[in-house]
């Protein structure tokens, strides 16, 4: 009897990390979640309710409406005209590709709480789903004049202007992100690929400089240290540097190489040698 | 008579290999658009074999550095090994749309730089369910400058159910989390890019121990 005590506190212990931690390993949720539900519902207390909206969303990712169903009208029983549960069923719909009928779900929260950024964003979601980019953009846009301070949205307006190559808005995000965030090096790190995507002189400089303010902040970011590597190759080979500037990146190209190189043999993988790759990209 | 033989000019065939790897990708990371490089281990001119691929990324496809230093890492390791790239695959985060973004159009571009008849494929994301009775594929090729849709008849795959069923076999057992793309290697490199312990199993799974020819 003790051991399964054991394993149920573990079970519901695993699902308040990855929901503390925000982490989107639905299959794992909707294992440990609905054996959870089934087997020990009466011993959860209040804390099933939390449970119940955790394993339906993990559900509807793994395409498990039945289970997802299930959850939801347990929610349902319980929070009647509950604006976090219209929310729910409103994503219900959003997995059944339902998008017309989850709009209007969203919109009729929205009616009663136009404050609700959930159901705002969730319409953004359709939008980006149904491959509206343009259309989500401007949307995420009119959001963040009013919610300047989401960095989810923020970060989400990057990414989708990334994807529409347009690299310029995407920078001017996550120059937002970094000035919020000035001790994530995943925003520097981002930023200066950026730059170096956007090209040219100027913006290869910027992105040297991030690579390297992003391994201030990690060292073991190895994204950043090839960027690095990379950034500083470039400009040290460009026409147009002068010598003190050619100099000083073939310092760091170097000085990356080596901490590249550091890298793979602590590893101890056959990686091929950094000085290939010198070869390559001159 | 060699299969090879068969082949004329203009056709393309894809191994096992490389379909259950590009295939797996884009199971791994359902939400995401994937990437990755097409790669022959025979000789250049006549038809386009592929024998193995490379998944890259599942983030950030459109930006430069990580694209062009998995570019230049994989052409050294092809270097080494006897290999070639010979193609592109993509498989876009919205399943309703399988066609090549503008960066699958560049980076195909650039490997037609280097070899004649490249092909850029996409993944469609609508067909893949295992109940599918033709591979969820859509293949281009370069045509004066342009990337045309191939003619489907023109793309080979030998074995095309038991490669399905191995494709399967491995998602279902949850072997499809061993397979290894650039990004996962820079997030931690100790992971192997060129998938070695993958490769053992899909070899094993197609072997003809297991019944299959």
């Amino acid at each position: 009897v003790n051991v399964l005590i054991i394993v149920f506190t573990e079970m519901r212990d695993k699902l308040r990390k990855w929901r503390e931690d925000n982490h989107r390993n639905s299959e794992q949720i909707v294992d440990v979640g609905e054996e959870l539900i089934n087997e020990h519902a009466s011993k959860l207390g209040d804390d099933i309710w939390i449970i119940y909206e955790q394993v339906m969303i993990a559900a509807l990712d793994c395409s498990r409406d039945d289970l997802a169903w299930t959850c939801l009208q347990e929610l349902k029983k319980q929070f009647p005209g509950s604006q976090r549960v219209k929310r729910l069923a409103g994503m219900r719909l959003e997995a059944l590709e339902k998008y017309e009928d989850a709009s209007k779900q969203y919109d009729s929260i929205l009616q009663d709480d136009p404050t609700n950024t959930a159901a705002r964003k969730r319409k953004i979601s359709i939008l980006k789903a149904q491959g509206k980019s343009a259309e989500a953009i401007r949307e995420l846009n009119e959001y963040l004049e009013q919610f300047v301070g989401d960095q989810e949205a923020w970060h989400e307006l990057s990414e989708l202007y990334i994807n529409e190559h347009d690299y310029g808005k995407a920078a001017f995000c996550l120059e937002e992100l970094m000035m919020t965030n000035p001790h994530n090096h995943l925003y520097c790190e981002q930023y200066a690929e950026v730059k170096y995507t956007q090209g040219g002189l100027e913006n290869l400089e910027l992105s040297r400089k991030y690579f390297a303010q992003a391994l201030k902040l990690n060292n073991g970011n190895m994204r950043a240290l090839f960027g690095l590597y990379m950034s500083a190759s470039h400009i040290a080979a460009s026409p147009k540097v002068n010598a003190t500037v050619k100099k000083a990146n073939v310092k760091y190209a170097a000085w990356a190489t080596n901490q590249i190189n550091r890298a793979y043999q602590v590893t101890k993988t056959n990686q091929l040698p950094v000085e290939e790759l010198l070869l390559r990209s001159s | 008579m060699s299969w090879r033989r068969w082949l004329a000019m203009g056709e393309v065939e894809l191994s096992c290999l490389a379909y259950v790897k590009m295939y797996l990708h884009a199971c791994l990371f359902p939400r995401c658009s994937v990437n990755g490089l097409l790669l022959s281990s025979s000789p250049a001119g006549g038809a386009v074999c592929v024998t193995d691929c490379v998944p890259l990324l599942h983030t950030h496809l459109p930006l430069a550095p990580i694209t062009q230093l998995a570019l230049t890492q994989v052409d050294v390791w092809c270097a080494q090994t006897q290999q070639r790239i010979v193609g592109y695959y993509q498989a876009n985060a919205c399943v309703s749309d399988s066609s090549p973004t503008p960066c699958a159009l560049k980076i195909a571009d650039k490997i037609a730089e280097q070899c004649n008849n490249a092909v850029l494929l996409m993944i469609d994301g609508g067909k893949m369910s295992p109940d599918y009775r033709v591979p969820p594929i859509v293949m281009y090729e370069r045509k004066d400058t342009r990337w045309t849709l191939k003619d489907k008849h023109t793309i080979m795959l030998r074995q095309w159910e038991e490669t399905r069923d191995i494709a399967s076999q491995l998602l279902d057992s949850g072997d499809h989390s061993l397979l290894v793309d650039f990004d996962s290697h820079l997030d931690d490199i100790t992971r192997d890019w060129t998938n070695q312990k993958l490769n053992a199993k899909i070899a094993e799974l197609a072997s003809p121990a297991n019944g299959n020819v």
